[in-house]
């Protein structure tokens, strides 16, 4: 063979696809397909965590609210009360506003369950400026110290905790809620009391 | 008295000066360092395997603060891990518990520990029972027997 023919068939086999080529394109195609999936799944909500506070007393819910008024959860009992943890930082808890709203109104009207909002670590002019964009008159509890978020072992928001009418903590919620799904633990909680 | 004696004299005092004044200042650090010992052994709930004293989570600031709040009102380390057992659960802690199925971690090492001791004394008691010459074979004896120059493989000639 000459030296131009050793050339052309060196220059060919630089050309062919190697075998880490073979392995690295497959990884990468799977990588993208990965990122995709993730990047567009929807945030998993209505999610039943443990919780050590699960069948004992709610902790105290007790404190001023952003309206200038207090809010205390002890003068609740009878009512079913869903204590949702939110911040204005926390885009979860801005996607779950809206699902809050249609369960407060819908509630407000049969007159067996209520929301409460406490704030967890957030600037009371920033909330106060979210619910004036978004919406929703149910008391909401300034927490500054988060004593309250941490009472109730509080481990990310959005987190709600369903208080039943003799002021038990009956169901954790982690990763936002929905109507339906807070309908759904309602209805549970209720047929099982 | 001795400049021996005397040695070990001053070398005691300062000993015991060096206590009183470590002692002192431990005395004045207590409740910021305790706070922060204490916190490095609280899992931050959002993190992996992070203490709270050394996560920026927005959970972790908030415990690190209501530790160093229970600790100003005068709470030992005992009721603020009691509380935090409360609220959070046994996964709070990033050491196990010296109760129930989390004390196996604490008591498995020191029964292993006490296990190969007690083997090992075992087996050096064994070997000392039996010297390594009782267990000699026949062809080890004619192996010396026939270094030695003699027939005798069982070495019950003139004793040499």
């Amino acid at each position: 063979m000459s030296t131009t023919e050793h050339e052309v068939e060196r220059s060919a086999r630089a050309r062919r696809p190697g075998r880490a080529a073979w392995v690295a394109v497959p990884v990468a195609v799977v990588l993208v397909l990965l990122i995709v999936v993730l990047a567009t799944r929807e945030p998993a909500t209505d999610r039943v965590a443990k919780s050590e506070r699960l069948g004992k007393p709610a902790p105290a819910v007790s404190g001023p609210t952003l309206d200038g008024g207090t809010f205390d959860l002890g003068d609740r009992q009878g009512r079913w009360v869903v204590v949702n943890f939110f911040a204005t930082w926390c885009q979860p808890c801005e996607k779950e506003h809206p699902e809050l709203r249609a369960f407060a109104a819908e509630h407000a009207e049969i007159g067996d369950a209520e929301v409460v909002s406490v704030v967890f670590q957030d600037d009371p002019s920033k909330v106060e400026e979210f619910f004036e964009e978004n919406g929703g008159d149910w008391p909401v509890v300034l927490d500054e110290k988060t004593q309250i978020g941490i009472d109730y072992g509080v481990s990310g928001i959005p987190e709600s905790y369903l208080i039943d009418p003799n002021g038990i903590v009956r169901v954790k919620l982690i990763g936002g809620v929905t109507r339906a799904g807070l309908d759904a633990q309602l209805d549970a909680a209720k047929g099982g009391s | 008295m001795s400049r021996r004696r005397l040695s070990w004299v001053a070398l005691a005092v300062v000993l015991a000066v060096a206590l009183v004044v470590g002692m002192g200042s431990r005395e004045e650090q207590t409740r910021t360092e305790r706070a922060r010992s204490f916190a490095d052994t609280v899992k931050c709930p959002t993190c992996r395997s992070q203490s709270v004293a050394d996560s920026d989570a927005p959970v972790a600031t908030a415990i690190r603060a209501d530790i160093d709040a229970r600790f100003e009102e005068g709470q030992n380390e005992e009721q603020v891990r009691q509380y935090l057992l409360a609220t959070y659960g046994d996964e709070v802690l990033l050491t196990p518990p010296r109760t129930g199925v989390g004390s196996l971690v604490w008591i498995l090492p020191v029964a292993g520990l006490l296990i190969a001791l007690g083997a090992l004394a075992f087996t050096f008691r064994r070997w000392r029972l039996e010297p390594a010459g009782r267990s000699a074979s026949a062809a080890d004896r004619e192996l010396v027997a026939s270094a030695m120059g003699t027939s005798d493989p069982h070495g019950e000639g003139d004793g040499r």
